[in-house]
């Protein structure tokens, strides 16, 4: 372990908050990698991030349960008052409410069966992801209903894998043990990506046709006789 | 697999259009005009360029409380100032005459003053912006459709989107609107994009949703093939509207009124990569080959684009009929006693029968050998001319020929190629290509 982590470790920082600390630009490089070299496109850098963490706090069974919900019933919410015109900001409080109730419902329901896992979820967590409902439903007015779908689809699946990095037991001693190799390294490579100009892994797919139907200068076309 | 690779750096991707094209030529201010949709106008106005006229402008609620909905025309468009990618656009295309006097959709449907307030509040407050950043509204003349281009469009006004780069007009396609797409000409709401050939103006492939498409959704009609009217002065338009907006890579929407003519519609800094799909070709060669020029006159910037981006509709003319497509004019290499090869020019004569060659040639050439005769009808009466075998590359295709030889000594070509070798030619009297070239034995 790094000294100056062991000193904060023996004043009393938890071990906890340090991983957290240093995870942060580990989980930020991936996400930024997955937009400028797969294609992603994802909700910016703070939705998949905080999923990541949210879920880290709740634990991956609850924490989809929870986003889950929290989707559906914001999405059902939306579409149900959409008839009665409202403005934006009172009708996205109204979708609050109605995800705030809903989870409501989940707790009781884990109270009931006695679910101390989903009982005892940190609630500053859930609190973060219930106010995501209105980024995602700001996507669904904006991209329309399969576009908003799929965009949340990739967004759930790069926060699943920052979760498992994030939660990777030999990461966690790594990044205690070099604290600022971790932050160095995630300087070096988002300066290399943001700099990068090629192609994303996407858009090969994207443009595959066009690709096909280039023809290099160098290389003599082949007449058709 | 290594090709394809090799290949794909020719295609614009996402990441170098930020960082190659609109950071180093798109500067804020550049931004602010093109991303402000009144200024926009206003500014492109003012240097007598065409543009929708703004009936009215409501700025906040307190206007809209006051405003004097009597003096709104029958017809008319109702837009966000910063709206993004089409959203929040509400058009009507009459207006009942029945109390309360509503307004009626494309759709049919009916639009009462209290859905205009609605609509409105919703774009003041931002629902529609970039940021969603409290808005501006305005009600704009409706674009009349163009009878040609109903047909082919869904309740909506397709319009022409120009890629433009350091006043050259890089690559174009016509955006139709569909059912998919609610009436809206943006293709990532499932619009249609076309391929505009940039020398004729002549429409080329056709995408929806990034996949390619031959008709007209539910119908027969083939999306290719499309004349676009006022081509030139299209091209004209935009890269006007870029010296002026100096924006320096820029996308241009170019709507045609069925009486005003185009009318720019839209400057946009964040264009759209699918164009290269619907073109079948890469933008960054041509990105590349525009770089650095120096463009004083716009028609010369025109001259360019249909010059260097042209041709297209050439090559696929060649892909559907198999046959090359050549002008009146064609330098071919004729094949010696050896089999080495001599260029020379040719005349492309299909009012001939058969290929003629000069005399003194062919016996430079060592390949005057008669291997036949033929009596020909000429304007100076009967001949009996020599025949000789001949062989001969035209545009890269290898010609084996009867042909005739006769004293050509007087005449500007040395060969003139007849229809009997012209079978696997298209002509095209307009590709006039080496006019005042002398003619040349190497």
């Amino acid at each position: 372990m790094s000294p100056l982590i062991q000193y904060m470790i023996n004043q009393g920082v938890p071990q906890e908050t340090l991983i957290l600390l240093l995870m942060l630009p580990i989980v930020a490089t991936i996400i930024a990698f997955s937009r400028q070299i797969i294609g992603i496109r994802g909700f910016g850098i703070y939705t998949p991030l905080i999923i990541a963490f949210a879920f880290l706090a709740t634990g991956l069974k609850y924490g989809l349960v929870f986003f889950i919900t929290i989707i559906l019933v914001g999405t059902l919410t939306r579409l149900f008052i959409r008839k009665f015109r409202l403005l934006y900001l009172p009708r996205m409080a109204i979708a609050l409410t109605a995800v705030a109730l809903a989870i409501l419902i989940i707790i009781h329901l884990g109270a009931y069966t006695q679910k101390t896992g989903l009982i005892t979820s940190s609630i500053f967590a859930i609190l973060i992801m219930i106010t995501l409902v209105e980024k995602f439903l700001a996507t669904q007015i904006e991209k329309g209903g399969k576009g908003a779908i799929f965009v949340t689809i990739e967004t759930l699946i790069l926060s699943i894998i920052c979760y498992f990095v994030a939660s990777w037991s030999l990461l966690q001693v790594f990044v205690l043990e070099h604290p600022f190799l971790v932050i160095f390294l995630a300087v070096v490579i988002n300066i290399f990506l943001g700099k990068w100009t090629g192609l994303r892994l996407s858009e090969y797919f994207r443009f595959r046709k066009v690709i096909k139907d280039i023809e290099l200068p160098k290389k003599k076309r082949l007449g058709k006789i | 697999m290594f090709d394809f690779f090799e290949k794909s750096h020719q295609i614009l991707g996402m990441n170098a259009r930020i960082l190659a094209y609109m950071r180093p030529s798109n500067s804020l201010r550049a931004i602010r005009i093109a991303d402000n949709k009144l200024i926009a106008k206003k500014i492109l106005k003012k240097n007598g360029l065409p543009v929708a006229q703004t009936h009215s402008i409501i700025k906040n609620i307190h206007e809209l409380k006051n405003f004097d909905w009597t003096s709104l025309p029958n017809t008319f468009t109702l837009k966000p100032n910063r709206g993004l990618g089409g959203e929040g656009i509400l058009i009507v295309y009459a207006r009942r005459k029945r109390y309360p006097y509503p307004w009626i959709k494309a759709d049919k449907k009916i639009v009462e003053i209290k859905d205009l307030e609605s609509h409105i509040l919703n774009i003041l407050e931002g629902t529609y912006s970039l940021t969603n950043l409290p808005d501006i509204a305005f009600f704009e003349e409706r674009i009349r459709l163009l009878k040609l281009f109903k047909p082919y469009s869904y309740r909506g006004i397709p319009d022409i989107r120009i890629l433009i780069y350091n006043s050259v007009p890089i690559m174009a396609e016509l955006r139709l609107p569909t059912k998919e797409s609610s009436g809206k000409a943006n293709l990532h709401l499932g619009g249609i994009g076309t391929g505009i050939d940039m020398g004729t103006g002549i429409t080329t492939t056709a995408i929806q949703k990034d996949r390619i498409i031959e008709y007209v959704p539910g119908t027969r009609l083939p999306l290719r093939g499309i004349q676009i009217p006022e081509w030139k002065e299209i091209l004209r338009l935009a890269i006007h509207a870029q010296q002026i907006t100096k924006i320096g890579f820029l996308g241009i929407d170019i709507a045609i009124d069925r009486e005003k003519g185009p009318v720019i519609l839209e400057l946009n800094t964040r264009p759209g990569l699918s164009i290269q799909i619907a073109n079948m070709f890469p933008l960054n060669e041509r990105l590349r080959r525009v770089k650095g020029l120096k463009v004083k006159t716009i028609n010369k910037g025109v001259k360019i684009a249909q010059d260097l981006f042209g041709g297209e509709i050439e090559e696929e003319l060649e892909e559907i009929s198999g046959r090359k497509v050549i002008g009146i004019n064609e330098p071919i290499e004729i094949l010696d006693a050896d089999k080495i090869k001599h260029q020379t020019m040719a005349k492309v004569d299909t009012g001939a029968y058969r290929t003629t060659i000069c005399s003194s040639l062919a016996k430079e050439l060592g390949i005057n050998q008669a291997i036949g005769q033929k009596k020909v009808r000429s304007a100076l009466g009967m001949e009996e001319r020599e025949i000789i075998s001949l062989s001969f590359y035209m545009d890269k295709r290898l010609v084996t020929s009867d042909a005739f030889i006769a004293d050509r000594s007087e005449m500007k070509y040395d060969i003139i190629v007849g229809r009997r070798d012209l079978k696997r030619f298209l002509v095209d009297p307009a590709k006039n290509v080496f006019m005042r070239q002398p003619k040349q034995i190497k």
